[in-house]
């Protein structure tokens, strides 16, 4: 059928544009020669020697991963929480606190940072790790508090009630009852928060500086400067960081999410 | 309230305080910074006087959105054949993961080097140029960074991935059964489309179409990198108050302004999905 070969030509060619550039990258980050070129011109590894021996690199790696790590550990306690309240609890407000909690997702990331940087410099701590941190949390938290809502459902509510009547405590029903269900969708969202933090250049250019710099930020102000080789190596790297955490995410919760479920 | 449960005020105390403090107060102090003057005291519009009459702001929104719209509207004219082969067609599962990989992989990827990507790509040596140059479409390459062009191929790139997870979720949920209902009943299958496919993944295609559009209007990082200083989008001005002007009142005023008509558009959308959508 026409139809059927149409669509699968269609469908190949966009898959071809979504990989594309991801392929240049990592192509051109292993040329030979002293500028940029896809198809790489012979193959080497120098650019990411290059990446590494220079610190301000590596500390920005550093920074990446500690401001990710501290923001994703943050907002899990910030969301599950805030999860159990929303979903085991009657109270006033309850809707406006929903909104409030995953409104960051839809707000502009350039006025959050924006407001981050004034608020900050009224308070004193601006250009900070702490004035990054928290806005990362802010934007990150989201992410956990939607997947582990989608777990939690009404009818974990007789097991937990059971287990408080054999004696246990709130405490030890949540950890040996609730967490075991939820589970998945903490590992899920920390992934989702993790990576969003780890990409995140709008949010933090505001705070950052010359000594406290992100990846992403620090190849976005040099990228419009210069275009080298070595830029395509360090985006490889976020490539395979993106990559492994892909991988982690498929083991935990599977991602072949598209099938027909009815 | 239950015995047995962590009290409520217990579980809401700490991410309450946190959102208060680090989200609602920066925010409240754009607002407040943006109805104050530096020169005279007590609230006023003239920031938003400021915004709102000056022609360049109306010419830098209309290019914002219009680069918006376009970016919606070509996420779901491409997005919506890729999810419909996912869901529907695709042979193995194994193949069909594959893809879902694959389409979350640039997700996961910083927008910079995303857009660093499409820099290399349609550079005046870049694939494309030699490609369209070789296939004899173009006599000589073509700048296509500075354009709006490279913009909005940056931006769809960026996007369409969500469009597709969105679309194929929908797609995935639609009962089968009402489909092969409408064919015993005589529909064709452009008709069972019409009538009944497509408005059942309207919810989840407005949904997708919000989400993208949201994200385009407040882009920065991809329209700084593929203008080439030649084009000038919303967030750019936000900025420019931000890190180098330092006016923080008339920042505020041009944040708000980028904020309010958002969430306005996407009000709007979200109405006119739901009335279409039930």
């Amino acid at each position: 059928m026409i139809g059927g070969i149409l669509l699968r030509a269609v469908a190949a060619l966009v898959m071809a544009f979504l990989v594309l550039p991801l392929v240049v990258i990592v192509g051109s980050s292993l040329t030979a020669s002293k500028f940029l070129s896809f198809p790489p011109q012979g193959l080497t590894l120098a650019w990411y020697a290059t990446v590494l021996d220079d610190p301000s690199y590596v500390a920005a790696f550093t920074t990446s991963t500690v401001l990710a790590s501290a923001a994703t550990v943050v907002a899990i306690l910030l969301a599950v929480p805030a999860a159990l309240a929303i979903a085991r609890f009657e109270f006033a407000g309850k809707r406006g606190l929903a909104t409030l909690l995953t409104s960051p997702l839809v707000l502009p990331h350039v006025v959050l940072g924006a407001a981050l940087l004034q608020y900050s410099a009224a308070i004193g701590f601006m250009r900070t790790f702490w004035a990054l941190l928290v806005g990362h949390v802010v934007i990150v938290t989201p992410f956990v508090l939607r997947s582990v809502l989608a777990l939690l459902t009404p009818e974990q509510r007789v097991q937990e009630e059971a287990s408080s009547d054999l004696g246990a405590r709130p405490l030890s029903t949540f950890f040996h009852v609730t967490l075991p269900q939820i589970r998945s969708g903490v590992v899920s969202g920390a992934i989702f928060a993790f990576i969003s933090s780890w990409i995140n250049v709008e949010l933090s250019i505001f705070n950052t500086t010359a000594g406290l710099n992100t990846i992403p930020v620090k190849l976005f102000n040099y990228v419009q400067y210069t275009i080298d080789p070595s830029i395509a190596a360090i985006s490889a790297v976020t490539i395979l960081v993106a990559a492994v955490a892909i991988v982690v995410l498929d083991l935990t919760i599977g991602l072949d999410i598209l099938r027909r479920r009815r | 309230m239950n015995a047995g449960r962590l009290p409520l005020a217990l579980l809401l105390a700490a991410p309450v305080a946190f959102f208060v403090a680090f989200f609602v107060a920066p925010m409240g102090v754009v607002v407040l910074a943006s109805l104050t003057d530096a020169k005279a005291p007590g609230l006023s519009l003239a920031q938003y006087a400021k915004v709102l009459l000056d022609q360049y702001h109306w010419d830098v929104l209309l290019v914002t959105f219009r680069i918006a719209g376009l970016t919606t509207l070509l996420c779901i004219l491409l997005g919506y054949p890729l999810a419909w082969y996912l869901v529907r067609t695709v042979g193995p599962a194994a193949l069909r993961r594959l893809c879902v990989i694959l389409l979350i992989l640039p997700l996961f990827t910083s927008n910079i080097v995303r857009s660093f990507g499409w820099m290399v790509l349609l550079g005046r040596n870049g694939l494309v140029n030699d490609a369209l140059v070789a296939a004899g479409l173009l006599e000589r390459p073509m700048r296509f960074l500075g354009t709006e062009l490279a913009i909005l191929i940056g931006l769809v790139y960026i996007l369409l991935p969500l469009v597709v997870i969105a679309l194929g979720n929908a797609l995935a949920e639609i009962d089968e059964n009402l489909e092969h209902a409408s064919a015993d009943l005589g529909g064709g299958p452009l008709a069972t489309f019409v009538h009944v496919t497509f408005p059942l993944c309207l919810p989840g295609l407005v949904a997708g179409a919000i989400m993208v559009f949201t994200l385009a209007v407040s882009a920065y990082v991809t329209p700084a990198l593929l203008s080439g200083g030649r084009i000038t989008v919303f967030p750019m001005l936000i900025f420019q108050q931000y890190s180098s002007v330092f006016d923080f009142n008339y920042g505020g005023a041009l944040s708000i302004t980028l904020l309010v008509l958002t969430l306005a558009l996407v009000g709007i959308g979200g109405r006119f999905g739901e009335r279409r959508g039930t």
